[in-house]
């Protein structure tokens, strides 16, 4: 993941035409969609170890209850991706020349939060899509249309701070971000225990 | 309600739905006065917003059968949330159809980014995925929990995306019914609309009798050939 993070910032970097448009400004959304495509191969693989020799069932049959083997595979998701997403961070500031200045610990906050959702909602479709036969392929359809709100809260949160905006601005978005978060883990803590049954 | 009884209910709700689409066809074209502003191309809004309407129902009725699917698990209910997602995958695709078609008159392009039509493209989506879901499971059971999963967190995410994609940008037509201090239509077109809201809403109920119906006779002809095999 850490290798996709920095290839796809290369990549990006080749795929616009820096000229016309100003780097740092596309950047904020670039970091948001890397954060995606990463998360998404982070979480699809998160049953991916336990699928050998009915490991799965040993944990579901263990006295652990299901929110907290839930809550157990959103934190590892979680950290993997933070790491990834600070390291998306300094890689696209690196390439595109952003300088955060004073912003540095609120993006790093907003990151933060946005990786939380998007793993909540993740690690629980990652359950439904590891048992369908159609696995993987299955994810992003489900998981994208939903994400959408991350997006523009995550986005419209981080470009004013990027371009040196102060936090007060971009509360609201913060808020709704981390609105949006909660509701996920909540929900997917409660529905868990109804994708692993057997 | 037995199976018969359903369809029964189907066949009666269907035509009076049916009936009452042809009212309504000639209530918009003959009937209503036409809007100032945009012209003739806005009689295609009592068509379009009840269909809206009533891709929303399905899929807030959806989401309420699915709870109480994995809640009770009655098949009924599991079968309900099913025929209430795929009329609200058919209404949902006549919005996306008629929005359009509205639009390039009214906004000069076929699509942009506006909040409630990129809401119905998502909500789209989100009734895809329930039926992709559901399709792609050996054991139908398992296939039955996923999908009910789905419904509920898409129905969950539906404020968020609301709310978000409303705070992004909007070109959409403002409210005209739904507003605090009371809707805002001239009285015919007012009429027209609910009319149009109670024909789809007859419509989306007689045709989701009718699937429901179907889908009771499919798990019973399963049953025996369960039993005689």
């Amino acid at each position: 993941m850490c290798a996709f993070a920095v290839l796809t910032g290369v990549l990006f970097n080749f795929s616009i035409d820096t000229t016309t448009v100003r780097p740092n400004e596309v950047a904020t959304g670039l970091i948001w969609m890397t954060l995606i495509f990463g998360g998404l191969l982070g979480v699809g693989r998160t049953f991916h170890l336990e699928s050998q020799d009915g490991a799965l069932q040993g944990i579901l049959m263990s006295p652990a209850p299901k929110d907290a083997i839930f809550l157990g595979k959103l934190i590892a998701n979680f950290v993997l991706l933070y790491v990834v997403s600070l390291l998306v961070l300094g890689v696209f500031g690196l390439f595109f020349g952003i300088d955060l200045g004073r912003n540095f610990g609120w993006v790093v906050f907003v990151l933060a939060i946005g990786s939380l959702g998007f793993v909540a909602v993740g690690t629980l479709f990652a359950a439904v899509a590891a048992g369908t036969h159609l696995r993987e392929t299955l994810l992003p359809v489900l998981v994208f249309p939903l994400m959408v709100p991350m997006v523009i809260y995550g986005v419209g949160a981080m470009m004013p701070l990027v371009s040196g905006r102060p936090f007060t601005e971009v509360e609201g978005n913060v808020r709704m971000l981390g609105a949006f978060a909660l509701a996920g883990v909540a929900a997917g803590a409660v529905l868990f225990r109804y994708v692993v049954e057997d | 309600m037995t199976t018969a009884g359903m369809r029964r209910g189907g066949v009666v709700l269907t035509v009076l739905g049916l009936v009452g689409l042809i009212a309504l066809y000639w209530m918009c074209f003959f009937w209503v006065s036409t809007e100032v502003n945009q012209g003739v191309v806005q009689r295609i809004f009592y068509v379009h917003v009840p269909a809206a309407w009533t891709s929303f129902l399905a899929i807030g009725f959806a989401a309420l059968a699915s709870g109480m699917y994995l809640w009770l698990r009655d098949d009924r209910l599991d079968r309900a949330a099913l025929c209430a997602i795929e009329g609200g995958l058919v209404f949902a695709t006549l919005v996306l159809t008629t929005g359009p078609l509205w639009g390039k008159i009214a906004w000069g392009t076929y699509w942009t980014w506006e909040p409630r039509l990129t809401l119905t493209l998502l909500l789209w989506f989100i009734f895809v995925g329930y039926i992709m879901v559901r399709n792609s499971t050996e054991d139908p059971d398992k296939g039955k929990r996923f999908a009910a999963v789905v419904a509920i967190i898409g129905a969950m995410d539906i404020p968020f995306i609301h709310l978000s994609v409303v705070w992004f940008r909007s070109l959409h037509p403002e409210p005209v019914v739904a507003k605090p201090d009371g809707p805002t239509l001239p009285g015919d077109m007012l009429v027209t609309l609910l009319f149009g809201v109670l024909v789809f809403s007859l419509l989306f109920f007689g045709l989701f009798l009718f699937r429901y119906a179907v889908e009771a006779l499919r798990a019973e002809a399963d049953l025996r050939a369960r039993s005689t095999a």
